[in-house]
């Protein structure tokens, strides 16, 4: 097994060596606007080299043009990717900075669905949305709050497990209490923003891309390093006289104000909520198959993630290869399985290492 | 009033038993190779689709019954040798291969055999009424109280007795320990996933028959593993089997004071209690790095 890891690394070094004989003129030739960016943000979000300037930045343009050039179905698949990119890096900034792997996120983002859904529902129908949105964002973080309080006293496995227990409570609660909740079936009568695609695009991308600016500043922060040195050792995060518990509770109530905001996005977009949608193991999993496929601990490499996925799913094996909805699911699965296995530092991860080496000066 | 008592006493017992075979097989894999094996729910499923699959094919529902057992058994063992032996060092990585292997196999379940729910053959047909209790008992849930107990008697002699067993036991207590005193580390491992398929599939045919079988029946059971194990103590066996009886008794009695739609909520409020009072289960140790 390793050897032949070792060989496969071998040979891409080889081939990068190559490969960088082209794209060194490249990056020199960018390198000159990374560098008006590294003068000014460098200190905050890190230096880059002229390639890697390129990926952020033509993605960031792609991602903003999207509706201009992708038909119907792809600014959709990129509409939903837009939410699940928000959640994926909100686990990603709790569970992939601090080790604390949380499999209870779906709770976070349901509790916003749910707050605005039911606030609708048995409050008042013509509520407004300036109400309805922070009040669910603050549900999602008081929740969180109750998730984080007494699960964060355990450690490993014992601490996920709790998670995935908050999922099954929540789960369970919802048909004791369907005259609230609408129990299986959910509520469906939330306002959605509007159906028109493009505007609905523009009200997905933008949170998500402001959500993806502060984290990324967060997370390249003292704070994030906090969160990683939790991570890699805890108990010298204590005995450098910094309470780790206190940094462990702001991770995940940092967390669940963007799960909220997205939680919130969601119920707008889809009109509704039902456990399935928000609630079910299934959709904890995903955030996090999506974080680590992208590369944990990134902010950015979850982003990605979230993109490549849904669009894969949603609008790949969906519109053009035409598949079922159980064979997609399955294809879904086999590559998250693969990449666990095969990558487990994440895609994205890859691929800005290999755009580092790639560069022409950092030899 | 009494006979009330009597029936939950007696309904619980039954369902009590194939709780504590879900949980085993479960406790022993965290216990030995310290792997949370999150597809055991989904274990539990492939014994209960492949007594679907061999009695619809006309074989007897006995022989049915051994067959769901071995493939069980053997669908763990490819789990390990195929995944989880080249991932276990990694907890994060083993969890999610582990869940989206579960999830895989959901899929392919509907695929081969639709979404809706099936009905088992009982693997004995038949039930008696227990006057004394006012309660009427399928023989099925006499046959899995039964089994369960031979096959926890069989584990128990197994690691207690037998030199092959102890060293499961001792590599539970100190891998590293067991590994200086010459214990094969590899083949205790193996042997740990199939006793615990084996287990799996036992359970896989009763919850099938007892509850329901459908593709999406394993998180319950995997659920209940968690549950169970957690306030067991994870790695014991004891705490298991108490746990299980613990919590089968708890969720009949709801079912028969409060109602059907609270048979979770009160096991999943006892287990939060137990988890902040006594974070490591009844019967549990310190989670060791090694």
């Amino acid at each position: 097994m390793s050897s032949a890891t070792d060989r496969l690394n071998a040979a891409t070094s080889r081939a990068t060596d190559r490969l960088s004989t082209v794209t060194g003129p490249v990056d020199q030739l960018l390198q000159p606007l990374a560098d008006v960016y590294n003068r000014l943000f460098g200190d905050y979000f890190g230096e880059m080299n002229g390639l890697q300037f390129v990926l952020i930045f033509g993605t960031a343009a792609a991602l903003l043009t999207a509706p201009f050039w992708g038909n119907f179905g792809l600014v959709r698949a990129m509409t939903v990717a837009a939410i699940w990119a928000i959640f994926a890096m909100s686990w990603d900034i709790q569970s992939g900075y601090t080790g604390y792997i949380s499999f209870g996120h779906s709770v976070l983002s349901g509790a916003a669905g749910y707050t605005t859904a039911m606030l609708i529902h048995n409050v008042n129908p013509e509520l407004s949305m300036m109400i309805t949105i922070p009040v669910s964002i603050l549900a999602a973080l008081v929740v969180g709050l109750l998730v984080a309080l007494p699960s964060l006293r355990l450690t490993g496995p014992y601490f996920s497990l709790i998670t995935f227990v908050a999922v099954l409570i929540f789960y369970r609660l919802i048909p004791s209490f369907s005259q609230y909740t609408g129990g299986e079936t959910g509520i469906q009568s939330v306002e959605v923003f509007t159906y028109a695609p493009v505007a609905r695009y523009y009200y997905m991308v933008v949170p998500m891309l402001l959500i993806a600016v502060v984290l990324t500043l967060i997370a390249r922060s003292n704070i994030g390093l906090i969160l990683m040195s939790i991570r890699e050792n805890e108990a010298a995060v204590n005995a450098a006289g910094i309470n780790a518990t206190k940094f462990k509770i702001f991770s995940f109530a940092l967390s669940s104000i963007p799960m909220g905001i997205g939680g919130v996005l969601l119920v707008h977009f889809s009109g509704g909520v039902d456990p399935t949608t928000f609630i079910v193991v299934d959709r904890s999993i995903e955030m996090i198959a999506i974080a680590v496929l992208g590369g944990m601990s990134s902010i950015l490499g979850p982003l990605g993630g979230a993109f490549f996925l849904i669009v894969l799913r949603d609008y790949i094996l969906t519109d053009i290869a035409n598949l079922g909805s159980s064979i997609r699911w399955t294809v879904f699965w086999a590559l998250v399985l693969l990449v666990l296995v095969f990558a487990r530092d994440g895609v994205f991860r890859k691929l800005w290492h290999g755009l580092d080496r790639l560069g022409g000066d950092r030899r | 009033m009494i006979e009330q008592l009597l029936s939950i006493l007696v309904v619980g017992a039954m369902i009590s038993a194939v709780y504590a075979l879900i949980a085993i097989g479960f406790t022993m894999i965290f216990g030995v190779g310290g792997v949370l094996n999150l597809a055991h729910g989904a274990l539990i499923m492939i014994g209960a689709f492949t007594y679907l699959a061999a009695t619809s094919a006309a074989v007897p529902p006995f022989v049915g019954f051994l067959l769901a057992v071995a493939v069980t058994a053997a669908a763990s063992y490819a789990l390990y040798a195929g995944l989880v032996k080249y991932i276990e060092d990694n907890i994060v990585i083993t969890f999610l291969a582990t869940v989206v292997v579960a999830l895989l196999l959901t899929e392919l379940v509907i695929i081969q055999f639709g979404s809706a729910p099936s009905q088992l053959l009982p693997v004995i047909s038949g039930n008696i009424y227990l006057e004394a209790v006012g309660t009427r008992i399928r023989y099925v849930q006499l046959l899995a109280f039964v089994v369960s107990w031979i096959a926890i008697g069989s584990l128990w002699y197994y690691v207690t007795k037998t030199d092959e067993g102890r060293s499961i036991l001792a590599t539970s207590m100190s891998t590293r320990g067991a590994e200086l005193t010459g214990v094969d580390l590899q083949k205790v491992k193996s042997r740990t996933w199939l006793i615990a398929g084996a287990f799996a599939g036992i359970a896989g045919v009763f919850i099938g028959t007892l509850q329901s079988t459908s593709p999406h029946m394993w998180l319950s059971p995997l659920a209940l593993a968690f549950i169970i194990v957690v306030i067991g103590g994870i790695g014991s066996i004891k705490g298991s089997v108490i746990a299980a009886y613990l919590i089968g008794y708890l969720e009949t009695a709801s079912v028969e004071f409060l109602g059907p739609s609270f048979q979770g909520v009160l096991s999943l409020v006892v287990l939060v209690a137990i988890l902040l009072l006594k974070p490591n289960g009844l019967f549990g140790r310190e989670l060791v790095h090694e």
